[in-house]
């Protein structure tokens, strides 16, 4: 392939068309995929807007609309959704075949049959797209080979970074199917319980009864003592199946679980975006124009720092209590924004090492006296070399950021009730940690403890990859990754 | 000296950020959606609000025609009151949490338990963090450095309120778990309380009454200890990572491979040289420390039922005593500003290569 170097450059787009069959039949299939679940994502991107717009202060512009687009989504054919493999169903008889779930099965095998198929779906969409990749190389890309196949044969050998990946692809499914994932809708099972019915068979009148979801969840309480008790992966006596149990009122642990990871998730990227944004524009222009506006960012983002970002957290939630911008997504906004405004300068710290080191090369001097515009210099020939950087950091703060928040709610300033957030359930368990309704608070901690190390270690891998002779970084990364740690 | 103009330069860039960081408290604190006359005398009662409002220096009284009115004070007039006052070390009074009082005493009231707090969980983080990172440092890749080093990681990852809640249920239920109660363990103590901290503030007990002052040590010291263990726990973590890093890079630079080849005993190489380098990238994690120390009192302090500093903070803003946040958050300020002074003065004396880049 001597030829390539000689070869006159084109344009992605000329080389797809010069070879197509490849590119249409990935397309085709990833189209099809996605389809298989347009329902799900359509309905995700609405409970976003809707989250939005619940809260504006002026007036509810297009709220009806919103319902009607909300409705439409679950009109959507899903193939991986509750109405396909329904797992809330009921006994006909004692001991007699299930009605309303799936093929008549049990709801504990209905579930988890949903929760897999799911998980298998995602991990067939990731191949695809990992396969993707493999296409473009072999049919589309021009070199031979980029620095970018090092960094992804670092990372594949990676293996601590490769289940740091594992696992965060597995919590962000959780938030993103969290309503296909859990065994009952939140806002039946969580929110409005009072406002849902359900059936039941009651073994005592012998017959099919209707309830409410409230008075069952009333009857489903997991508080320690006695019997009040409904453990890991048991029915209730109304033929609910609980994979994490109840909590100390009676929802479903799992449920909340889910829902939960959606606000986390939400937060964390959001107050990401923010922090990285600010990160990437002020480690650009200090480290082009250094001097003075390097110094005056060294003060404002010291003086920021200075503040402790959780006396931060609390300060603002109390101070913004009541007012409409903490309604938006029950107070997540907010949050996020604060850890977003706050939390830059950790992120600014961390990628201006490298951001200076690529503003002495050659090129970027040459691109200077070449006359090129100061943004379109750092854009083309700095950024793309402190990227990586950012990722690292980023995804070793995030885990801060979910720490921060879960420490909120626990404290009970953070997400407002009845919305889920995993440290709202370590505070509701806390009174029964020693007794046999111990998963309340474990069960949110551990998965805390998991998702938190998994950011870490994504961050390590892809630092590791992108940099192998790195190890000395790494007081700097914990210097970040220790910002929310504070929770 | 290059190395002390270095330090004096970021010894003048502290007073900038210093206004700047109070600023921005001033920012949230007066300009924000909460009133803070508003907040301490609550809903429905505008005599007494005016008396508040006059004294926080947000409205003034003005007498027209005999009559009294009152008319807001422009917010760069409070600004600049405010400032001055921080400045000028007038802290001014709490009004709802100890209405009346001076936040001087409220601080003299609660700091002794904070910082009894704060002095245990830096000493544990340290006695337990740096041993086990050189530990895993000078063992590389062995089970004792992967048990260690995992341990660090997941440690590092444990939200501070989770351990503090699982260690409360699991020494509240000693009894039934280990077969022996940490209540009444060497000296009886609650497991969430505050500890008694007379001692601190009347040392000549240690004198009039040895006894008793002893066993306030002891009780105090041993109801600080599972607090301390869970403030201390990220910073651990940190310092264990670090220090394996830092053993593992010194150990292999060419100074200590020509100690070797020069026959100094392996003590001596690991006690000098290694010992002594791993030490510097280890400063910015401690000084660290004492910062996450402060945010995360509040949570620890909580749960713990220690009312300290944090557990002040944590009531003043929730409840609305918002001059009283000010000034604590002052005070918090000037703390983390000092320890970052500290952290470049260690630097400057320890590591020679501070400084250098400049030139």
């Amino acid at each position: 392939m001597t030829g390539t170097e000689h070869a006159v450059h084109r344009s992605l787009r000329t080389r797809i068309r010069e070879n197509q069959r490849p590119a249409a039949v990935w397309v085709a299939v990833l189209l099809a995929l996605v389809a298989l679940e347009a329902g799900a994502l359509v309905d995700l991107a609405v409970v976003l807007v809707q989250g939005m717009v619940k809260a504006w202060p002026f007036g509810n512009p297009g709220m009806a609309g919103i319902e009607s687009a909300k409705a439409a989504a679950e009109a959507i054919p899903t193939l991986l959704s509750r109405e396909t493999i329904p797992n809330q169903g009921w006994r006909t008889s004692a001991n007699g075949p299930w009605t309303n779930t799936f093929l008549g099965l049990e709801p504990m095998v209905a579930w988890l049959l949903r929760f897999a198929l799911t998980y298998a779906y995602v991990g067939v969409l990731i191949g695809w797209f990992l396969y993707g990749y493999r296409l473009y190389r072999e049919h589309y890309r021009q070199a031979d080979w980029t620095p970018t196949d090092d960094v992804v044969r670092r990372f594949r050998s990676h293996s601590w970074g490769k289940f740091g990946f594992v696992v965060v692809v597995v919590f962000v499914v959780m938030a993103v199917f969290a309503p296909t994932l859990s065994p009952a809708l939140a806002e039946e099972n969580i929110e409005n319980p009072y406002s849902y019915e359900m059936q039941y068979f009651d073994e005592e009148t012998g017959s099919v009864e209707t309830v409410f979801v409230g008075q069952a969840n009333s009857q489903s309480t997991s508080q320690g003592a006695g019997d009040d008790n409904i453990g890991l992966w048991q029915y209730d006596d109304f033929g609910r199946f609980h994979p994490f149990g109840t909590m100390p009122n009676g929802k479903d642990l799992f449920t909340f679980m889910m829902y939960g990871a959606r606000v986390s998730l939400f937060i964390g990227l959001l107050s990401m975006g923010i922090m990285g944004a600010f990160a990437t524009v002020f480690a650009m222009t200090t480290a082009y124009y250094k001097g003075l506006v390097d110094l005056a960012v060294v003060i404002v983002g010291d003086s920021v720092m200075s503040i402790p970002q959780l006396l931060l957290l609390i300060l603002a939630m109390a101070v913004f209590n009541g007012h409409w911008l903490e309604g938006i997504y029950n107070g997540g906004l907010l949050i996020a924004l604060v850890f977003g405004l706050s939390g830059w300068p950790g992120l600014w710290r961390a990628v201006r090492g490298p951001a200076f080191q690529v503003s002495t090369e050659e090129w970027v001097d040459a691109a200077r006296s070449f006359g090129q515009r100061p943004s379109a210099t750092m854009r083309k020939h700095m950024l793309p070399y402190v990227v990586g950087y950012l990722l690292v950091y980023a995804s070793m703060t995030l885990g801060g950021v979910i720490i921060g928040t879960a420490a909120l709610s626990f404290l009970g300033i953070g997400i407002d009730a009845p919305t889920p957030e995993w440290g709202r359930a370590v505070s509701l368990g806390q009174p029964f940690i020693a007794t046999q309704s111990w998963h309340i608070a474990m069960i949110p901690g551990l998965l805390v403890v998991a998702v938190v190390t998994a950011f870490n270690a994504l961050g390590d891998g892809i630092r590791d990859a992108i940099d192998p002779q790195s190890e000395g970084g790494e007081s700097e990364t914990t210097a970040a990754a220790a910002g929310g740690g504070g929770g | 000296m290059s190395r002390w103009k270095y330090f004096l330069q970021r010894l003048v860039l502290t007073v900038p950020i210093l206004l700047l960081a109070m600023s921005i408290v001033f920012l949230i604190v007066r300009a924000g959606p909460l009133d803070p006359a508003r907040a301490i005398v609550g809903m429905g009662n505008p005599a007494g609000y005016h008396d508040v409002a006059v004294d926080l220096g947000i409205e003034r009284a003005v007498r027209v025609d005999g009559e009294v009115r009152y008319v807001d004070v422009p917010l760069w007039q409070q600004y600049v009151d405010f400032m001055a006052g921080l400045l000028t070390l007038d802290l001014g009074q709490s009004w709802v949490i100890y209405p009346e009082t001076s936040v001087y005493e409220v601080i003299a009231l609660r700091a002794p338990r904070t910082l009894w707090l704060g002095f245990w969980s830096v000493l544990i983080a340290l006695f337990v963090g740096i041993p086990l990172g050189f530990y895993a440092g000078l063992n590389p890749n062995t089970w004792g450095d992967y048990t260690a080093s995992f341990g660090g990681i997941v440690w590092r990852a444990m939200p501070n309120f989770w351990l503090a809640v699982i260690l409360v249920a699991v020494l509240s239920n000693s009894q039934q778990l280990f077969g022996f109660s940490w209540q009444q363990l060497v000296v009886p103590t609650n497991v969430v309380t505050a500890p008694n901290l007379g001692f601190l503030t009347d040392p000549g007990m240690f004198l009039s009454d040895p006894g008793r002052a002893f066993n306030q040590l002891l009780g105090a010291t041993k109801q600080i200890l599972p607090a301390a263990i869970v403030l201390g726990s990220s910073s651990m973590g940190n310092e264990m990572r670090i220090g394996r890093t830092a053993v593992l890079e010194t150990i292999n630079s060419n100074y200590v491979e020509t100690a070797r080849a020069k026959g100094v005993s392996a003590r001596s190489i690991v006690w000098k040289h290694v010992f002594r380098n791993a030490l510097i990238p280890l400063i910015p994690i401690i000084t660290a420390e004492a910062f996450l120390l402060i945010g995360g009192s509040v949570i620890v302090e909580y749960i713990f039922a220690i009312n300290g500093l944090g557990q002040l903070f944590f009531t003043a803003a929730t409840k609305g005593d918002l001059p009283l946040v000010g000034s604590l958050a002052f005070i918090f300020i000037l703390l983390t500003l000092s320890l970052n002074v500290l952290q470049d003065f260690l630097y400057t004396i320890i590591d020679p290569r501070v400084g250098y880049e400049e030139n």
